[in-house]
Order: C-alpha cells, then sequence, then structure tokens
C-alpha cells in the first residue's frame, strides 16, 4: 500500500518520472499484530515520510490501530525512535505496545 | 558502546532455562557472590486463576537491549559476569520465564546491579506476554518504553 500518489508525467515530458517513493520493512507485535492480521509487511511511502506518518498509513487501513497511537512507541532499526524520524529506503520500522517481559 | 568483554550471557530460549547450570557458569575463583532473580509464571493476575502465559519478543531488538543493559552493569557496579536469559513461547505456571545472575566480588554491587537488571528490562526489552484464563486472553499491562519526543533536527526547526 502506498500515500504517495505517482506523479503523472506531462504527455509532453521527455524525462520519466523519478520515483519518489521507498520500502520500508514493517513489524507489528502483541495486540497490534493481531488487529491487522499481519507482523511483518513491507509499506511504500513517499521518501523522507516520518514514523507518523508510516503509522497513520496503517491506521488508515486499520482504524482500530488509531487509538492505539498514544500506547505505542516506535523504533526505526532496533533502537528507539521519535514520531518525527524521517525514513529512508530498507529501514526497519516497528510498533511497539507496552512491554510486559519478564 | 564499550564491546562486552566479560563472557556475560545473553539468550532468548525456547525451552526451559536451566538456572542451576546459568548460576554456575557465572562464577568464578575471583568473585565471592553471585545474586540471582528467578521470575516464574504465577498462578493468577488481577484475582483470576491463569492457565498458562505465551510470551513473544521482537527479538534481535530484545537481545540488542539486553547486551544494553549488561553494558550498562558493567559501567555502573564493580560486577564480574552477567547471565540475562528470558524464555518465550508458551509458559505454564510456576515456569521461569526470565533468569538473571550477577557474579561480584562483593555481594552489593551484586545485589544492586541484579535488581537494576530485571527492573531495566521490564521497562525496555520489546518483549510481550498474553494471559490465557479459562473465559479469556487478554495481554498484559506493560510499560510503555521511554523513548526520543523528537528527532534532535525537529527540536531545532521548532
Amino acid at each position: 500500500m502506498s500515500l504517495a500518489h505517482s506523479p503523472a508525467a506531462g504527455y509532453n515530458s521527455p524525462v520519466p518520472p523519478v520515483s519518489q517513493t521507498i520500502r520500508i520493512k514493517v513489524l507489528l507485535f502483541g495486540r497490534l499484530k493481531e488487529l491487522t492480521g499481519h507482523g511483518e509487511d513491507s509499506a511504500e511511502i513517499a521518501d523522507a515520510a516520518t514514523i507518523e506518518q508510516l503509522f497513520a498509513l496503517y491506521a488508515a487501513r486499520h482504524p482500530e490501530l488509531a487509538k492505539y497511537r498514544t500506547s505505542v512507541v516506535a523504533s526505526r532499526n532496533q533502537e528507539f525512535a521519535a514520531w518525527d524520524t524521517p525514513l529512508r529506503s530498507g529501514d526497519e520500522v516497528a510498533f511497539l505496545p507496552p512491554v510486559s517481559g519478564g | 558502546m564499550a564491546p562486552l568483554t566479560h563472557d556475560d550471557i545473553y539468550q532468548l530460549v525456547r525451552e526451559p532455562i536451566d538456572t542451576a547450570a546459568l548460576t554456575h557458569q557465572v562464577r568464578a575463583p575471583e568473585d565471592g557472590a553471585t545474586v540471582t532473580f528467578d521470575g516464574f509464571v504465577r498462578n493468577q493476575s488481577h484475582n483470576r486463576p491463569t492457565l498458562y502465559l505465551d510470551y513473544e519478543a521482537y527479538e534481535s531488538m530484545a537481545l540488542a537491549k539486553m547486551r544494553e543493559i549488561g553494558a550498562q552493569l558493567h559501567e555502573k557496579y564493580r560486577i564480574h559476569r552477567v547471565a540475562m536469559v528470558h524464555r518465550l513461547g508458551r509458559l505454564q505456571i510456576g515456569e521461569t520465564s526470565v533468569f538473571i545472575a550477577v557474579s561480584a566480588p562483593h555481594r552489593a554491587a551484586a545485589f544492586d546491579a541484579c535488581r537494576f537488571a530485571i527492573d531495566t528490562l521490564k521497562r525496555t526489552v520489546p518483549i510481550w506476554k498474553k494471559e490465557y484464563f479459562e473465559d479469556g486472553a487478554v495481554w498484559a499491562d506493560g510499560e510503555l518504553p521511554p523513548a526520543p519526543a523528537a528527532t534532535p533536527r525537529a527540536k531545532r526547526a521548532s
């Protein structure tokens, strides 16, 4: 799924549009995995989109996710990350509910 | 993060944890004490009888965070070795879910480090447990790990 609209090439444009999207590996755990039905996914999103925008992409498809937004933390490449972190192609982002190990 | 050079043990396992073996493995002749924490499955939760628990983890990140805790232990306390093992999958009542052993020349550092280790693990390591009851199942109440509020770049811009 994708938030990025494909830029329509002008009919008089000789240059094909450059891809403006990146691919992100997305992981969901616990109740988030149950809600969405998948623990691991691949998402296409606009280049330099933020983790917040990536979450919104999933919340748009699974509206029940939205109410968990304030009780979720995100990680980027296995480090806890701020919601405004811009993403790069190949990043691994996980959405983590409150942890309960031990 | 400084590399660990202490023969520590950090593991996620799906079989029963051999607590006696781990306790033995962390001790060395120069030590005088080992403090261990053995966390196991309670038979009830909020007064509802528990049938069993299922644990899952973000395994690569969980191991990385466990090693980070170990590095902090060696920075903060005069300890020798750490073993930190968490079990995943289905656990029955009374089975060990997490085991931590810390050896040290003297007991005070081992006690303090072991306490810091389990408290930090429960707050920051991405592991989740689902509790099963006669009439249903729930994800256990957990703690939201501390995460950066905003990227430095965004902070400057605001």
